[in-house]
């Protein structure tokens, strides 16, 4: 797929490199010469302008890419942007500033397809970070959802069983599994639960505990959110 | 008559209320949830530019969720 992302700042610029690893086209547009220069260094095929112009957002070939992200630090070059964009037919996504606008652009933003806001995800990582140990926060998926990755220990009370024998709480579900040192896969339900192995589960704020305690096995109470 | 437009920040996400509760200040004519570095704009319209003061800097700052306000007099 053709991507075109606007800022190639911290945010920007790694989003192209995930986007290009993951084999798809990027184009850059970035109003900074210094950012340009470093983009262009690191192999990057960067626009030099300012993205709330559209003649400098058309250059971009707007009509042949699939999506746009606006991801400056400029709210309002990213809102014009995403607005462009939007009308060329592209699917587009939004960063904010402040966490508090994530609700507003949802609501009132038609022209924006996703919003999304960085520093929520650094903090997770940062919480996972501080937290260490055996259950990972992977995303707030809705406001009372969080996909976690937890890791068997040897306190665990499903320790040896199999995963047909888990019972887990209402509005949980366990989505992928994977044995010690290996990548998750769909879960089998025969395979055992042994020390080190990893469970995703999908589950409610209020049963985050609950899973927990029964994954993992510690009687420490799991506080939601990030 | 005077009209100005007060460029309202917020801190909370609660659009419509403070859209709402901006609308209710008295001498306010319309209020406007918008994109960009402020969340509101408002019309005002009162008799004279000291009451301008009362209401942005007294009445819409007072609200809960509101951190700032920038108030442009119309000249002309």
């Amino acid at each position: 797929m053709r991507f075109v992302i606007v800022g190639a700042g911290r945010v920007g610029l790694r989003t192209a490199r995930a986007l290009e690893d993951s084999g798809h086209a990027v184009v850059l547009i970035e109003r900074d010469p210094t950012k340009v220069d470093r983009a262009k260094a690191e192999g990057y095929d960067v626009i030099e302008g300012d993205a709330s112009d559209e003649t400098v957002l058309l250059s971009a070939d707007l009509h042949d890419a699939n999506a746009l992200g606006a991801l400056t630090g400029d709210l309002s070059t990213n809102f014009v942007a995403c607005m462009v964009a939007k009308h060329h037919g592209c699917r587009t996504v939004l960063r904010i500033d402040e966490e508090y606008r994530e609700e507003i652009y949802r609501k009132y933003a038609s022209d924006v397809d996703e919003v999304i806001y960085p520093e929520r995800l650094g903090a997770i990582v940062a919480k996972n970070a501080l937290l260490g140990g055996n259950i990972r926060a992977v995303a707030d998926i809705a406001q009372n959802l969080q996909l976690v990755e937890l890791t068997v220990t040897n306190d665990s009370p499903m320790r040896g069983y199999t995963l047909s024998e888990l019972e887990l709480p209402a509005n949980t579900e366990l989505l992928a599994f994977g044995k010690k040192g290996d990548a998750l896969t769909i879960p089998d339900d025969d395979v055992s639960m042994e020390v080190g192995d990893s469970l995703a589960i999908l589950a409610d704020f209020e049963k985050l505990a609950d899973v927990r305690q029964l994954v993992v096995g510690e009687a420490v109470a799991a506080r939601g959110g990030a | 008559m005077v009209r100005a437009y007060v460029m309202v920040k917020a801190h909370s996400g609660d659009a419509e209320r403070l859209r709402d509760e901006i609308l209710d200040v008295d001498g306010v004519e319309d209020a406007y949830i918008v994109a960009g570095d402020v969340d509101f704009i408002a019309t005002v319209s009162v008799d004279e530019t000291a009451d301008v003061k009362a209401v942005s800097a007294t009445h819409i700052q007072s609200l809960d969720g509101i951190e700032d306000t920038q108030t442009y007099v119309a000249m002309d």
